[in-house]
Formats: structure tokens, sequence, C-alpha cells
């Protein structure tokens, strides 16, 4: 409809038809042009220029490896028939109708119709999903992988709860290397209590060769007793130093389970270990076994506690920095607002400046803000904190100078008339119109933090954001879908109490 | 008391609101300017306590040109000159006592108003300028609940916690109902013929020009076109008044003859 308006006020044609066709042959839209229709000759050039770079840009991608631009061609054809296919189809399709429009054009009734443009939205609605990579098949073949971590995630409450655990236990001294000391003590054996002792009491750790080969430590036997029958046993080192570390034979943790008397014999290849450089005098470490059951009453999960504890700090988050937001946002509104500060050149500079700076502020993410806050303050909620209150003072100064701008001028003029000074009128003929509009808006602001709280934890922000991506990571699923469970929650009461305060006051 | 020379309003767009404005009020009168919309009846009013800054002339007050005072001085001068406006002008979310109470602003302590704190003696003001205007049981009420006639006599009592001299009142009727309208000028007349206060009203209805004014001045497209005292405009007839007012116009009665002159 557009185009024909413009075209009933078009100059003459300057060229007969067949020109304009080969003309617009050679160069798309250009016989439109010479026949007066400029506008259309500038769409026809710029989509059809516009497909045909985006084409070959994808054909490239498609056949990267060929050099000759016929073979790539081909090659992308091979890969992609249909689309290749269509683009080249509908291309072929708007260039001929753009010659043939181009010597329709010249005639004095202009005509013009929806038709080409349908082939225009046809050839990037195609390119747009295949530059996008849409992939629908994809999307329910892979459906049957991706069921048993989702359905953890939409019913977590399996991870919840867990059951106390239990820890019984036994060690034995081992010396590294025999002959560096006096050997270590066997273990003296209390009846009633488990009990293990290692045949020799000193051995070679495993080590690596010059090739980075393993040379196999002495192999140790372990005798236990006195442990939980029928129960899987876990071998644990501590080195000199104290650390606890479960050493692996055959690629697998050392794991057995012990006999119906709760005895169990097993040979175990002392492991890799280095000893440091500094280390003095005889070097004993320790091997333990351990049985774990959780046998305990029910507890509430880690998962569980650590999302509740970091749901409440995401809500206070939100409300602090809604808080400093709103109380940073109103002196800087009344300098962003063009009513109050319209009345010498300077107050104007002030307010183009204002109004720059909230533009800039606003216009960068919360989520960008908290990755420099972080360099800032660190890792935690602070950071998160100082990221939602530039963005809540920005968003929030700009909503409240609007409101400003809107307010009735009729109170202002009346007080001024009494005699008033400048603080005064604000007091009693701005300030009590903009009691509702601000009341709603910073409602509304702390909504959206809380909600913009979830997420900023996911570049180290604080709050539960940084709980999830951290269990996402590890492929915790059970545990994020708690996560996720409380964030939907929180953000769903939050909606409904927001939008009824705001109701209620407005 | 006031003298208004040679003034001249121009707006920013070029639009001439007032060209060469002369006259001279004494105290006690009650002086109508009339005017179609548009012929700077407001802009002159404002010009006055200069809620507009005229672009030349003087506005002589007591001896002294307003066009030339500081703002502390300025402001002294505004709370000597109560206002009130076609559209009340009312903070219609705050209470009608509020409202009333502003009006005391130019008088008293400016850091202990921004909490809303006034001395008991202009409380008790308010209470007597409400009891004045017959609205004193609204006093809790906010603004906006109360009825067109009952706002504007707020706005009155707002303009008598000025203790003012003078009055300027903008079309102080234009949006009220012909028996309001004789309410609230009754209240304008009282106060200027028992308290000797000066009034400056424009007013759009012929009728109520000759019921009220003592002296009247015709104003179109911001020049004076018309000088009156009260026994011209008793006497004045529809040609006169359309010279004011332009060809188009019609006398417009609206019924105000009977009530006004009974």
């Amino acid at each position: 409809m557009a185009l024909r308006k413009i075209q009933q006020k078009e100059i003459k044609s300057i060229v007969p038809g067949p020109v304009a066709g080969i003309v617009s042959l050679f160069v798309p839209g250009l016989g439109q042009v010479l026949a007066g229709s400029f506008q259309r000759g500038f769409l026809l050039l710029g989509s059809l220029g516009g497909s045909a770079g985006l084409f070959i840009w994808r054909v490239h991608l498609l056949a990267h490896r060929e050099i000759n631009l016929m073979a790539k061609f081909l090659k992308a054809f091979d890969r992609r028939p249909f689309f290749v296919g269509l683009i080249i189809a509908c291309i072929l399709l708007l260039w001929l109708w753009n010659a043939w429009d181009a010597c329709r054009q010249t005639k004095p009734e202009k005509k013009s119709g929806p038709a080409i443009f349908i082939i225009i939205v046809v050839i990037f609605f195609s390119l747009g999903w295949q530059i996008s990579e849409i992939n629908p098949y994809k999307m329910f073949k892979e459906l049957p992988d991706a069921i048993p971590p989702l359905s953890r995630v939409l019913w977590p409450w399996e991870a919840a709860v867990e059951r106390e655990k239990e820890i019984i236990g036994a060690g034995a001294e081992i010396l590294v290397g025999c002959g560096e000391g006096e050997l270590p003590p066997i273990p003296e054996e209390v009846p009633g209590q488990p009990y293990i002792m290692s045949d020799p009491r000193c051995g070679d750790l495993s080590s690596l060769d010059e090739n980075n080969q393993i040379i196999r430590g002495t192999t140790l036997k372990l005798t236990g007793r006195g442990f939980a029958p029928n129960t899987k046993t876990q071998i644990w080192w501590i080195d000199s130093l104290g650390n606890e570390f479960r050493p692996r034979q055959e690629g697998q943790y050392v794991e057995f389970m012990t006999d119906v008397k709760g005895s169990f014999e097993f040979d175990l290849i002392m492991p890799y270990r280095l000893i440091p450089p500094s280390a003095k005098g005889p070097q004993y470490q320790r091997v333990e076994a351990k049985q774990i059951s959780s046998i305990g009453k029910l507890i509430v999960g880690d998962p569980l506690r650590l999302t509740l504890a970091r749901m409440a700090e995401t809500i206070f988050m939100g409300m602090m920095a809604s808080f400093f937001g709103i109380i940073f946002a109103i002196p800087v509104s009344f300098l962003a607002s063009r009513n109050l500060m319209s009345h010498s050149w300077i107050t104007m500079l002030i307010y183009y400046i204002t109004r720059t700076i909230l533009n800039i502020i606003r216009a960068i993410e919360p989520l960008i803000w908290a990755l420099i806050a972080v360099v800032w303050v660190g890792l935690g909620p602070f950071a998160g904190i100082i990221a939602l209150t530039f963005h809540s003072v920005a968003a929030l100064g700009k909503l409240y100078s609007e409101a400003i701008e809107s307010i009735d001028p009729g109170p202002i003029e009346a007080i001024q008339a009494t005699g008033a000074t400048r603080l005064q009128t604000i007091m009693y003929a701005v300030v009590p119109q903009m009691i509702p509009p601000f009341v709603s808006f910073s409602i509304y602001r702390w909504d959206i933090n809380v909600r913009m709280s979830t997420i900023i934890g996911l570049v180290g922000g604080g709050g539960i954001g940084f709980l999830l991506v951290q269990y996402i990571r590890l492929l915790d699923y059970r545990a994020a879908g708690i996560a996720v469970w409380f964030i939907a929650i929180t953000v769903a009461i939050l909606d409904y109490v927001s939008a009824e305060i705001r109701q209620r006051f407005v | 008391m006031l003298e208004i020379k040679h003034l001249v309003k121009i707006y920013e767009d070029g639009t001439q609101a007032l060209n060469d404005i002369n006259f001279k009020v004494d105290a006690g009168e009650f002086l109508v300017i009339i005017g179609l919309s548009g012929s700077g009846k407001s802009t002159l009013l404002r010009c006055i306590n200069r809620l507009i800054e005229p672009t030349e002339g003087k506005i002589i007050w007591d001896g002294v040109d307003i066009t030339s005072l500081d703002q502390n001085r300025l402001r002294q001068t505004r709370r000597q000159i109560g206002m009130i406006f076609q559209h009340f002008n009312l903070v219609k979310r705050s209470n009608v006592l509020t409202n009333v109470l502003s009006g005391r602003l130019g008088y008293v302590n400016p850091m202990k108003t921004l909490f809303y704190q006034f001395p008991s003696k202009d409380r008790q003001m308010a209470i007597d300028a409400l009891k004045r205007v017959g609205i004193l049981d609204q006093a809790y009420k906010r603004a906006d609940e109360l009825s067109g006639g009952q706002q504007q006599r707020v706005g009155v009592a707002r303009a008598l916690m000025q203790q003012p001299r003078m009055i300027l009142a903008d079309e102080p009727v234009a949006s009220l109902d012909p028996v309001l309208a004789h309410n609230i000028l009754g209240y304008l007349e009282k106060m200027n013929q028992e308290e000797g206060i000066t009034v400056l009203c424009s007013l759009h209805y012929l009728d109520l020009v000759q019921r009220y004014a003592s002296r009247v001045i015709g104003l179109r497209d911001g020049k004076i076109v018309y000088r009156g005292s009260k026994e011209d405009i008793v006497a004045m007839t529809d040609d006169q008044f359309r010279e004011i007012y332009g060809e188009e116009a019609i006398r417009v009665s609206a019924g105000f003859q009977d009530k006004g002159k009974g």
C-alpha cells in the first residue's frame, strides 16, 4: 500500500520498457530507478544483493575446502540439496521478476502486488533457518538422551533428604622404604573394634620411570577383622602430610566387600605418591579401611540446605539492590526530568548529561555489570548487589523522571504563587503527585531485581545462580533441579505479591 | 497600588501574548479582565506575580518594580498576592487541610515545612478559613474526592491563608456551573468589600462581569481594547461586547442575569 501511494506522484519513465528490463537484468533495481520508481528499485537491489551475499557466505561455509566457486556450489548442493536448490530457485525467480517488473514500471499505470514480497520473505526465512542452525530433527532424535537429566531436574526431591552417614574404620602405619627407619608398631587389636594389619609394614611407593611408565610399589597384604559383615569397604591412603586420597587399582577405586564374619584379606599395591624433597627422617604413611553406610536418621540434604541458604541470600540481594537503587535514583530522577530542569541552560546541560549517563548504564545488562563488579570487589553477593544497583539506578531514574515529567503543572504553579521556595514547591506540589508511580515502579523493580539476582550468580555475583551453575557443571541434575524449583517458586510468589501491592497502592 | 507599564510578553515560539499593556489598579478595586480564550488574560495575571516572566515592561507594586526583584524579595511579594485558578490546581493526593495550609508556605520556616509541620496558629487559621468557605467537615478528605465547587472553595481558602492584599483569579468559575459560580465570586466579593482586598479577576460571561466588576478591561490579541467603569459595563450592549470578543461571538447569557441581579 505504501509503495502504491508513493508511486501516484511519481515522475515519468525516462527509458522505454525493454531497455529498463535489460538494465535491470544487469543491475537489479536500476531499471525501476530509471523508470522513476526509486524506492522499489533500491528495495529490490537491497534484497537481491543481500540474499545473494548471505547465500554465498553459507555456501562457502558448507564447502570451505573447495577452492573453485563452481565446486563449492556443487559440494554445498550435495550436502544440503533442499536449501541450496530452494535459494537458487528463489533468487533466479526474483531476478527475472525484477527485469519484468522494471519493464512494467515504465508504463504510466504502475502496478505492484504483494506476490514478490512472499519470495523475498521465503529467501530470508530459509537463510535464517540455515544460519541459525535450526534442526527440529535433532530435537526429537536426542530427546531420549535428554530425558534422564530432565526428569531429575523436573522431580529432584529424592536429593532433598538423605540419611546420616556412619563411618567405621581402622588404619595401620606403613614405613616408606624398608630400612629407612624403625618399623611402625603392629596395631593393637581391641575386641569388638575394627582392626587392620598390613604385612609387610614397610615398602616402596609406586613411582614413574624416565619414560613415565609406572613402577609398581610393594604389595601389602591387608588383613582386617571386626568390620560390618557383607558391607562395601573402601581403602584410603594418608600420606605423611595428612592428605587423604583413595588409591586406584586397574583404574578403579579400591573397594571390596567384607565376608559374613566382617573380615577381609586384600592385596594392595602401594600407591603413587611423591615424597617432598624437603622431607626429613623416616616417612610414615597410613592405610585405612572405611565402611560408610547411610543408616542414620533422615536429615536435610546438602543441595536443599544450600539452596535454601542461597535463596535467602538471593532475595536479600534483590532487596538491598532495590533499596540502594531507589535511594540513588530519586535524586538522579529530579536531575533527569525536563520540566524541573528547563529554566536555564546550566540545568538543561545537567539534564542532558544525566540522561546520557543513565542511557549508557541502562544499555549494559546487569550480567555485564556483574562481571565488572566481580573484578572490582571479588566473587560473591556484594558484586551482584553492585551490578543490580547500577542497573536499577539507571532504570528507575528514567522511569521516575518520566513520571515527574508527566505530573500536573497546575499545583506547582499554585504553590509557587504562595511564595514558596523551590524546595517547598517540590515537597508540596511534586512529591505528593510522585508517590503512586514511585511506589509502583519501585516494587516492580524489586521484583525484577530478585529475578535478576537468581541468574547474576552465573557470572560469580553470588546468590542461587552461583550454586545452580556449579551443580549443572558437576552434572548433578537433582541438586540443580532443587535450585530451579526454588527459583520458580520464589519468582512466582514475588510476581503475585508485587502485582497485589501495586494494585492496592495506585 | 499596582501599576502595569508597557508590559510585553513574547513566548519562545514567537507568539506575542501581551502587547504594550498599561493600566492601574487602586486598592480595593474589583477589576475584571474580559476577552476571548487566547487573548492574553492568563498570561497577564501570571506576569503580575511572575509565574511567567514578562519580556518587557514594568509592574509597580507599592512603588517597587516586581520585574526587578530577586528570588527572595519576589517570594515576599508573592505571598501578599493570592491566586485562584480555573482548574483549582489543588494537590489532588494531599488532604484538604494540607492544601489550605500550603497557602502559609511563604510565611513559615522552610525547613520545618519540609516535614509537613506547621505552627499551631497556622493550623487554627486553616480551620477558620475552611469554616469561612463552609467545608470544614471535608478537612481530612483527599482533595480529589471533593466536587468541583468544593475544590474551588479550597482554592479560595488557600488564597485566604496568605492574608493577601490582592487576589489574582484566573477564570475562577469557568469550570463550575452557574450557581457555584455565584457562590465562589460571592466569597471574592465579600473579601473585597469587607477586608478591602483588591481583586483582579478574568471572566468569560458578561452577566457575571456586570454583576461583580467595579471596573473592566477588555483584552483582544494581547492589547487592551476596552476600558470601562461599573456604569459603562452595566450599560454595555451586545454590539460593544461583540467588539471585544470578535465578530463571531454571541452573547452568552447562560441564565446568569436573573440570579446575578436578584
